[in-house]
């Protein structure tokens, strides 16, 4: 089973303090974040079918749908239709800010594993995007006013070698791994545009009969 | 009892009787005459009796005394006075009509419905004349038709190589009763081939539907049998209330890594058959073409185009899960559509369009991130605005004048691929109605030249 006890995330250096002078609000960092999770997800997908591959099959077949066991402790994107639409501004932001630090942590461990030097390297540059996602949350959430999520006290996670198990659950592990990353990806990029929405002014759609004529 | 032919004379004697003057025609009383009314069937009854034919099953109440007379007559006698001579005669046959009609199903209706069968095209089949011996003479009919006594093995039917023209009611009847005996409506059709299976979601996040069809008809009914399974658990699909072919499953949970699987059987009389599909939530998604493509000519701008469109009403949450666009267009003269992606809005402007040339706009629309792109909407139609021609003459003259108009009724490089006489040597263009069509002609002589040109 996987177990993520990764010390590194829970202390990120504190996110910088905003220019406030001019400050344009977190429109354009929301917009940042909403870009940088679909710039991930076309990382992601060369990325996984690189990784399935090295799996090999049965993982890296298009119609591959095993049951999903083990690998609880993965962070699960799927989410009832209600809850989700009526999710306030703060859980939103922290659902996905937990979610990616998680799996972060969980694919710094397949980097460890992984057999060539280059799905080494593709899944070091892949981290140090989801790095990247993750300061830009983190900024939203300080630019909104919302406190980072932090880990309970009296069980601060040290890295810890899991229990061992099979090859083939652990390659189950990595399958799902990756399906989660994806469908996280997917549903940040849904949960971004609703914050943009929520924060666009509503005059600013440019509709053409404004457009000067004749020129 | 008499036999169906000897009623059949009967009638026909009654009939006769009905349209020659029959000597009773005096001084009865006009109430007797009730047209269509019980008096003659209880005559019809009366006479058929007199003929000692057993009638059962019709229900005659209140024969009177004056009938009892008539009986004797055995004939269906006209009671009126001569003045309703005519119609009289007429309702009598059509009651008789109606009495024999109804005697003639008592008597030869099948005592039980006809067996159903279903046989495969091309095959052969033997249709046993039901219980009846097999050396029994037996006459068999389709659909009312004798058939060849050739087909017969002694009272069984044989057919070879079944075609669709087989299907039908088969009846055999005993050869000189005339009685019948069995009957077997028959249905030649197929098995199901594999059902083609397709699932769509054009209202994400709110659910979606399959449809299925078969790829060759049956010719006979079939049943199909839905079931959806999203990891271990059962969705119910609800039926479609006009479409037969498709039901709709809603989403419970979304951004779920479990693939969903629909199953489908379709079995009919001959056979069986199923198929499967496995997908991810995000890969059917697939929105409804944009709707209401609007494309107007601006005033003064003879290459500009104002396009104008709407999401499709069926996508149920835009705001959430905004539809990004995709625009073409060409002239219908050519053959080349130019593209445009547009990431928000439902409207844009073609900066580019060739003067005067009548265009087709197409716009299809797709979720921002998930899913595939819509089927093209249905096409606009627009020109550009194009000035009106005004005074010709002084236009024509004009020389090199070519960075000034705006109201060229040729774009300038096909002018200059194709210099013939009639446009001049690299001049002006010319401004006359007769140069139009032949613009037209040059223009679609010289695509791809003058598209290079252009662009």
């Amino acid at each position: 089973m996987l177990a993520c006890l990764c010390t590194v995330l829970w202390h990120l250096p504190t996110v910088p303090a905003l220019n406030r002078t001019g400050d344009p609000g977190p429109g354009p960092s929301i917009q940042k974040t909403y870009d940088l999770t679909r710039y991930l997800e076309h990382q992601l997908r060369s990325l996984a079918g690189t990784y399935l591959n090295y799996l090999g099959p049965p993982f890296n077949e298009p119609d591959f749908n095993p049951p999903r066991l083990g690998a609880e402790t993965l962070p699960r994107a799927t989410v009832n239709l209600e809850v989700w639409r009526s999710l306030n501004d703060k859980l939103r932001l922290t659902q996905n800010y937990e979610a990616y630090s998680h799996l972060l942590c969980y694919l710094r461990g397949l980097n460890r594993q992984a057999a060539t030097a280059e799905l080494r390297r593709s899944l070091a540059h892949f981290c140090t995007s989801l790095q990247g996602l993750l300061g830009s949350i983190a900024g939203v959430m300080a630019a909104l006013g919302y406190p980072l999520p932090q880990p309970l006290p009296g069980t601060e996670p040290t890295w810890a070698p899991g229990p061992a198990h099979s090859d083939f659950l652990q390659k189950m592990d990595d399958f799902w791994l990756l399906k989660e990353l994806q469908t996280w990806l997917w549903r940040s990029a849904k949960d971004f545009n609703r914050l943009k929405k929520k924060m666009q002014p509503p005059a600013a759609a440019v509709t053409l009969h404004l457009e000067a004529h004749g020129f | 009892m008499a036999s169906s032919s000897g009623a059949f004379s009967l009638l026909l004697g009654l009939y006769k009787a009905q349209l020659e003057p029959v000597g009773g025609m005096s001084g009865r009383e006009p109430e007797k005459a009730r047209v269509g009314g019980k008096s003659f069937l209880s005559q019809v009854t009366a006479a058929w009796r007199g003929g000692s034919i057993l009638v059962t099953g019709l229900n005659y109440r209140g024969l009177s005394a004056e009938r009892e007379q008539q009986q004797r007559k055995g004939k269906c006698t006209s009671q009126t006075t001569r003045q309703m001579a005519a119609p009289v005669p007429w309702a009598c046959c059509a009651v008789l009509a109606a009495a024999a009609a109804v005697v003639y199903t008592q008597r030869h209706s099948p005592q039980e419905a006809p067996h159903v069968q279903y046989e495969r095209l091309g095959s052969d089949v033997t249709l046993p004349c039901g219980t009846a011996n097999w050396d029994a003479a037996v006459t068999w009919r389709v659909n009312g038709t004798d058939l060849a006594p050739d087909l017969l093995n002694g009272s069984q039917l044989v057919l070879h190589g079944l075609e669709l023209g087989h299907s039908g009611l088969y009846a055999c009847f005993h050869r000189d009763s005339w009685h019948l005996h069995h009957q077997v409506l028959l249905h030649v059709g197929l098995p199901p081939r594999e059902p083609v299976l397709s699932c769509r979601s054009n209202t994400y996040p709110k659910g979606f539907y399959c449809s299925w069809h078969l790829p060759t008809p049956t010719y006979i009914p079939n049943t199909f049998n839905v079931t959806v399974l999203h990891g271990s658990k059962i969705m119910v699909c609800e039926k479609d209330p006009a479409l037969k072919n498709r039901c709709h499953i809603r989403y419970m949970h979304l951004f779920s890594t479990i693939k969903y699987k629909v199953s489908i059987s379709v079995s009919n009389a001959l056979g069986h058959n199923a198929t499967a599909i496995t997908f991810d939530e995000f890969t059917i998604v697939k929105p409804d073409p944009p709707e209401n493509v609007v494309a107007r000519p601006v005033p003064s701008n003879p290459r500009r185009l104002e396009v104008t469109w709407q999401t499709p009403s069926t996508w149920p949450d835009p705001e959430s899960f905004p539809l990004k666009f995709f625009l073409r267009y060409r002239p219908l003269i050519l053959d080349q559509w130019q593209h445009v992606e547009l990431s928000d809005g439902t409207a844009h402007t073609i900066t580019d369009a060739y003067a005067g040339k009548e265009y087709i706009i197409q716009v299809a629309a797709k979720d921002n991130e998930i899913g595939t792109w819509s089927d093209w909407s249905v096409a606009a139609h627009a020109t550009p605005w194009t000035e009106e021609p005004r005074h010709l003459t002084t236009e024509a003259q004009a020389p090199e004048t070519t960075t000034s108009t705006t109201s060229s009724l040729a774009p300038p490089p096909t002018t200059k691929i194709c210099d013939t006489g009639e446009l001049g040597s690299g001049g002006g263009p010319s401004v006359s109605l007769i140069s139009v069509p032949v613009t037209l002609a040059l223009a679609a002589a010289a695509t791809t030249a003058s598209s290079l040109l252009i662009w």
